[in-house]
């Protein structure tokens, strides 16, 4: 099973290489359409839409997926019921490919319900109580997002079809498209776990490590970028874009202080996605929908391929994937180390690695328009605390002293998973530049002071030497960490938000039907209408039956007295 | 007397009585019919071998014949007094009421669970069917709409309280039968297509149920499941006792809703609610019954083993007659 789904994904991948070239060079969209039924005025049509971008994202996405379902036939070998999870991933590639390729709200609102649907039973494949919970915290974030597509679809209904794409230049200042554009960039806030929604995204990573490289790395959580970016010509002018502005580099801002101090692996690599994931949004809110695509693109590579390795690491050591207990991995496990590091330089913005010529093209055109200050430094602040965490990840993981047993073994010649991270690995160094070539027809124009231009690099090695110094934490340090402990602990839990989600939305309503469920459930619902009409009836029954079981003659005899008493009414 | 020819020879004159009470245009042939009725029934019930069913048409033979005794005197009052004249109530109550108690309907059904519990299953199959025509013809002639109304209420209450406390099956039919009286008498107010309709499908109903009941020999409830039933069996028992409460998409469902539907566009509200109240009641009866036999964890004796090799076609069409009957009628009667 896994085989054949890796060869068909790995086929369609190559298949939409070549039309994406093919279309990009000549600049073609092809539009398929088919009405399936017409109401009064609204028709359900079935739309696809084949242009270079949607070409080039199913590219990626069933590279991505090729690759992750080759790497879990070795990783999940254990599992009694493969086969059910390989489906499970195929139904998830299905979701996201129809969700890329429609033009038409409804047929979107499929592949995001599915995505969102797949995505729970995904989470939850390892059930115990932990992942039940995080399946939950997942599927209600994404739900809110479903309702407000589904609110979309109603209001749209106003403008005579649901082919979003022909009528948003037209119509933007009307106040239905102002409802609307709030209703998509909430949907694509859930979806994207951006700042109110963002608590489902690191409680997530009690998937499998798969599921993780696929879904939370690059296909579910970059849906809303994609979304957005579809509906860009109608969000540009917006007050919502400002919106969406400040809550993404909040969000990417917090999410890089929090992942400094995890020391949950995945939880590392989800708040770096997440940290990502706001610069996508930020970027994409100033109105650079393109870039904004591309960095999507390289990121998708370089957070599967980190993935990956996270997840041979964990298998080796012993299912732990507490970063303390590792270390000095680079000398055991050269080739995956290769793979790590290149992907977390990748993530730092390392010059001409993938992730290079989308961040640094991010940050220079951040530079080059004039934005705000706060814009300005939450970017570069948020460059830096990824070199940090990255460097604190790399210090721990592969340099300091290994910490988990005396007599070990650390093997990683598992050729399986090693391959499926060699494809992401070489797409990971040669993606950058390939998408560069490809997607921008003309490069931008920016032209920069010397400093500002340097900005970054200042960054990165002020990040590099923090992320170095604070990875030698030893037994002494603990005293000096109290210190700051009320301080800590609000930037770790990532500023008290998932509370938000979890705890605060569920007390009050949980308390409150406690108190239903034992007055009315269980106390006078009972009396009115269950076991209380049951004992009236049966009263009833039983002295109804006194009756019955009489003597015959009894009866006889009533019966002429009935007579008696109406020839008496009748005679008067 | 089992199944000789003097049976057959009586079921003759108790099919020709009835028709004979139905078809006179004079209120004494109406009489005649009945009494014949009662004479040609009452040999069909009776075997001197057997002490209850003696005493059972003994009580059969005393109710009839004293409601056909005053069946006979209101006529001859009606004639004699009031020249054949339809003003007065009163008269259309008496002769109502002798012909409720020839039925076995409410206040006059005591007779009845009694003598349901002293008869065979083809017997009573009779008495709950047959017998019940040709006094609801003969009601149809001359009714008193608030008396009637008021005795169809009763015999849904009753129907539908004196079955709670039931565990023989005979006596529990028997009160779901005084129970499908209201209905029918209401229908037959309605009109005599309409009564014709609702009686040919409660004694297709019956039929079933009857017909299983006697070939596995079941009288009484706790037989339903000591038995190690085949399936399909316990399967037709659930759809039979479900559509009996007219429970849809189930064939029983069909004659209720018309009547209801009647009952709605002319606003008889009150009625409607006591309609739907005891068919509530009585269809909790049957799931009680089936429910232990059928559902989840029940109960399977391995020591008794049912055989039922012959007649699985016959369950097997009953069962799909009363699940697809309702859509299948939809085609036919388009």
């Amino acid at each position: 099973m896994c085989f054949n789904s890796f060869f068909f994904l790995f086929f369609f991948m190559l298949i939409n290489y070549f039309f994406f070239v093919y279309f990009i060079m000549n600049g073609l969209s092809v539009f398929f359409e088919w009405e399936i039924i017409s109401f009064n005025s609204m028709s359900i049509v079935m739309s696809i839409l084949l242009d270079w971008m949607s070409l080039l994202f199913m590219m990626f996405v069933s590279l991505i997926s090729s690759v992750v379902i080759f790497y879990s036939k070795s990783y999940m070998n254990s599992e009694l019921n493969l086969n059910r999870f390989i489906i499970l991933v195929l139904m998830f590639v299905f979701s996201m490919v129809l969700l890329i390729i429609s033009p038409n709200l409804i047929s979107i609102l499929l592949g995001w319900d599915g995505l969102g649907l797949i995505s729970y039973c995904l989470v939850i494949y390892y059930q115990n109580l932990k992942s039940y919970n995080a399946g939950m915290l997942t599927a209600l974030s994404n739900r809110i997002g479903d309702v407000m597509i589904l609110m979309v679809i109603c209001w749209v209904m106003n403008y005579g079809s649901w082919n979003y794409i022909f009528y948003f230049d037209f119509m933007k200042n009307d106040y239905v498209m102002f409802i609307i554009s709030f209703m998509i960039i909430i949907a694509a806030m859930t979806k994207s776990a951006q700042i109110p929604f963002s608590s489902w995204l690191p409680a997530a990573m009690a998937a499998p490590t798969p599921v993780s490289a696929l879904v939370h790395s690059s296909t579910l959580v970059t849906a809303g970028v994609y979304l957005l970016i579809r509906f860009n010509y109608l969000l540009i002018d917006m007050f919502f874009f400002k919106v969406l502005l400040f809550l993404s580099i909040l969000t990417m801002f917090m999410s890089g202080i929090s992942a400094n101090y995890e020391f949950d692996l995945k939880k590392i690599i989800a708040l770096s996605t997440l940290s990502q994931l706001g610069l996508m949004m930020s970027i994409l809110s100033l109105g650079f929908p393109d870039i904004a695509f591309f960095h999507l693109l390289t990121h998708a590579m370089f957070k599967a391929l980190l993935f990956m390795c996270a997840g041979v690491i964990i298998h080796m050591m012993n299912d732990i994937q507490d970063i303390r207990y590792m270390g000095g991995l680079s000398l055991y496990i050269p080739l995956t180390s290769l793979c790590l590091n290149i992907s977390n330089l990748s993530l730092c913005g390392i010059p001409f690695l993938s992730g290079f010529y989308s961040k640094d093209l991010i940050l220079e055109m951040v530079s080059f328009n004039s934005f705000n200050l706060m814009v300005f430094i939450l970017f570069y602040l948020s460059t830096g605390l990824t070199v940090f965490y990255t460097f604190r990840l790399i210090m721990y993981v592969m340099i300091n002293d290994f910490n988990l047993m005396m007599i070990y073994n650390l093997y990683d010649e598992d050729y399986i998973m090693l391959n499926s991270m060699f494809v992401l690995l070489f797409m990971s160094l040669l993606s950058g530049s390939f998408l560069s070539w490809f997607i921008f027809s003309y490069p931008y124009m920016i032209y920069l002071p010397f400093n500002l231009k340097l900005m970054v690099i200042y960054v990165s090695i002020l990040g590099s030497i923090l992320g170095f110094m604070v990875s030698n934490m030893g037994i002494y340090s603990l005293n000096k960490l109290l210190l700051s402990y009320n301080l800590s602990s609000f930037l770790c839990l990532m500023w008290f938000m998932p509370n938000l989600s979890t705890y605060g939305l569920s007390y009050i309503y949980l308390n409150f039907s406690q108190i239903l469920f034992k007055n009315i459930d269980m106390g006078w619902s009972e009396i009115y209408s269950g076991k209380g009409i049951f004992n009236i009836l049966k009263n009833y029954s039983v002295f109804y039956n006194i009756y019955q079981m009489n003597n015959f003659k009894i009866y006889l005899f009533s019966f002429i007295l009935w007579f008696m008493i109406l020839f008496i009414f009748f005679f008067i | 007397m089992n199944n000789n020819s003097n049976k057959m020879f009586f079921l003759f004159i108790l099919f020709f009585s009835t028709l004979i009470s139905i078809s006179s245009n004079s209120w004494f042939g109406c009489w005649i019919g009945l009494e014949i009725n009662l004479l040609s029934f009452i040999p069909l019930i009776s075997n001197s071998k057997n002490l209850l069913s003696v005493e059972t048409s003994l009580k059969y033979f005393l109710t009839q014949s004293l409601a056909s005794i005053n069946f006979l005197f209101m006529i001859l009052i009606k004639f004699s007094l009031l020249k054949n004249f339809n003003m007065n109530n009163i008269i259309s109550i008496m002769m109502n009421s002798s012909l409720l108690m020839k039925m076995g309907s409410a206040p006059f059904h005591f007779w009845f669970p009694n003598i349901v519990e002293g008869l065979s299953w083809m017997n009573n199959f009779m008495l709950m069917t047959w017998q019940k025509i040709s006094p609801m013809i003969l009601l149809s002639y001359y009714f008193n709409k608030n008396f009637l109304i008021f005795m169809i209420i009763m015999n849904l209450i009753i129907g539908s309280l004196g079955g709670l406390n039931q565990t023989s099956l005979r006596k529990l039919l028997a009160f779901s039968s005084i129970n499908n009286l209201g209905w029918m008498i209401f229908s037959i107010m309605i009109s005599e297509n309409l009564w014709l309709f609702y009686f040919l499908i409660y004694s297709m109903m019956i039929f079933m149920m009857i017909s299983l009941f006697f070939l596995m020999n079941m009288y009484f409830m706790n037989q339903l499941f000591i038995n190690n039933m085949n399936f399909f069996i316990k399967l037709n028992l659930l759809i039979n006792f479900l559509s009996l409460g007219g429970l849809p998409p189930f064939m029983g469902f069909m004659p209720k809703w018309i009547i209801i539907n009647f009952l709605l566009i002319n606003k008889f509200y009150f009625l409607t609610f006591i309609f739907m109240m005891t068919s509530l009641i009585i269809i909790y009866y049957y799931i009680r019954i089936i429910y232990s036999s059928f559902m989840f964890n029940y109960f399977k004796m391995k020591w008794v083993n049912l055989l039922m090799k012959n007649n699985m076609s016959l369950i097997n069409l009953s069962s799909f007659i009363s699940i697809s009957s309702m859509i299948l009628s939809t085609f036919i009667f388009m």
